[in-house]
């Protein structure tokens, strides 16, 4: 290597030794709160015995299922046709609006596959879920019971 | 070395070396793939694929940056910067699948154009949180492809080594440009702390490497040499430099290799005309000067390769005073033939002695 080379060499990594960590830390700083359980859950998660409210969608059908006393719930998305979303996520407004600043994040899904996730009971007993895409930004559906 | 331009130069170490390398990048992705429908059954192929070549792609990055330092800590790492544009090739491909997948995976099934909406469909380039980190990826991409494509040294020469040299130093800037796309892509999602804790390893080690190499070149550039005369400069007694070899001094602008051959001392410009590879850290074979990165040869009496081959090299006066070794810092046109200095009888016991008694050290 020339001499001029080594100097740029040792120029960018000085450079780097700053700037990746700083990165790598302002990254981690700003990463949304995320729920404690993995966001995409396990398929062998066991369903709840009990549907307490269903709704059917052309591309997927959502339910919110409970344990015997209802003292648990949970959110069950079944997706019928592939989306066209490859990765979305799900959020649950208590004021039923669509927007997910003031929402709580449910978990994340995929184009194919049945998802469950543990839900928070409301006491007014209605739920606003929406459907968002991460990628782009954006709302692809809201769901009320 | 080669006289006329090929494709690959096989041989037996290439071979060995490639297939390494494809047998452990084929073995980190069935691995991967079968962990991923163990322990992530909801994953698809897609979303398993994509992260498959994405962290196989990353380890591969992480091992081309650390080679360069590496072999400059020590030269037992010689063997893995031969072929390094192979893993760098490879790497590329394997990035290329990731890119295109994502590309189809996020953006293709929409309907406007892939590419339109990889740009288009996130613009927040104000927020550190909402960061578009594929455009960050993509640009990396599209360093990583010109580099592949430019990675023979029929580009090297036509491009011209200043030209090819700095495209091939954006490496780095594709590297920052990596890591960000990982830290502002995934690792905003992902609950599992390993993936940051890769990244945060493997940047570690890479600065740390290369500030350590780089530290280590500059103290050896910054050595005084003190006593001048008549322009030539006092560099060392003449028994350090061992039969075949040479040392490296850097007086002024550049480092010069002194080699001690056939009963003489020669000096010659100590960058290689290929990919400036150290010459005084070769030896002699076959009276020619090999270079120890990629072979390259040089007469030591006139830095000029062997017939048919036409690289030349800067020779230097280079005189014996006793047992000093003085040499002229001012470089003769590539290629010039210079005598060299004559080891006298009295310096070679001396040599011999002192040869012994470094054996006996060692």
């Amino acid at each position: 290597m020339i001499k001029p080379l080594r100097k740029r060499h040792l120029q960018i990594w000085t450079a780097w030794a700053v700037l990746i960590p700083i990165g790598i830390i302002s990254a981690i700083l700003v990463r949304p709160e995320l729920p404690q359980d993995k966001l995409l859950q396990p398929a062998a998660t066991v369903a709840l015995p009990i549907i307490l409210k269903s709704l059917n969608k052309e591309s997927y059908t959502i339910n919110i299922r409970s344990n015997s006393d209802t003292s648990q719930l949970q959110l069950e998305w079944i997706n019928k046709k592939t989306l066209t979303y490859p990765t979305a996520t799900i959020y649950q407004n208590t004021a039923n609006t669509n927007n997910i600043a003031d929402a709580v994040l449910i978990g994340r899904i995929e184009a194919r596959g049945t998802y469950h996730f543990e839900l928070k009971k409301n006491s007014d007993n209605n739920y606003h879920f929406i459907l968002y895409d991460f990628i782009h930004q954006k709302t692809i559906d809201s769901i009320t019971f | 070395m080669g006289a006329s331009y090929l494709a690959v130069g096989w041989n037996r170490q290439k071979k060995i070396y490639d297939w390494l390398m494809f047998a452990f990048c084929v073995s980190y992705l069935a691995a991967f793939i079968v962990l991923t429908a163990i322990f992530n059954p909801e994953y698809t192929f897609e979303t398993t694929l994509i992260r498959s070549t994405s962290t196989l792609a990353l380890i591969l990055l992480h091992v081309i940056l650390s080679i360069g330092p590496l072999t400059r800590i020590n030269n037992k790492f010689l063997p893995l910067l031969y072929n390094r544009r192979h893993i760098g090739v490879t790497m590329f491909c394997i990035v290329l699948v990731h890119g295109v997948f994502s590309i189809l995976q996020f953006h293709s099934l929409g309907n406007v154009n892939p590419f339109v909406s990889l740009f288009t469909s996130n613009t927040h380039y104000d927020s550190l949180a909402d960061f578009p980190f594929q455009s960050l990826g993509f640009f990396a991409l599209i360093i990583f492809f010109l580099m592949a494509i430019t990675s023979h040294d029929f580009w090297l020469h036509n491009l011209s080594p200043k030209v090819w040299k700095t495209l091939h130093m954006f490496v780095y800037l594709a590297y920052f440009l990596v890591v960000m796309h990982v830290m502002l892509g995934v690792i905003q999602y992902e609950t599992n702390p390993v993936f940051i804790i890769i990244i945060a390893v493997g940047a570690t080690t890479l600065i740390t490497l290369h500030l350590i190499a780089g530290a280590r070149e500059v103290r050896k550039d910054n050595i005084e040499y003190k006593l001048k005369q008549n322009g030539y400069v006092r560099v060392c007694d003449v028994n350090n430099i061992l039969e075949d070899r040479a040392k490296m001094f850097c007086i002024e602008n550049e480092r010069i290799a002194v080699f001690k051959t056939a009963g003489k001392l020669f000096a010659i410009s100590n960058v290689c005309k290929h990919q400036n590879g150290p010459l005084g850290e070769g030896r002699v074979l076959d009276g020619c000067i090999t270079c120890p990165w990629h072979g390259y040869q040089y007469l030591p009496h006139n830095g000029q390769s062997p017939p048919p081959f036409k690289e030349k090299v800067a020779t230097y006066d280079v005189k014996l005073v006793d047992n000093d070794v003085w040499v002229n810092p001012l470089p003769y046109p590539e290629g010039t033939e210079r005598p060299g200095a004559v080891i006298n009888i009295q310096n070679r016991k001396l040599e011999t002695e002192s040869v012994k008694g470094e054996e006996r050290a060692s």
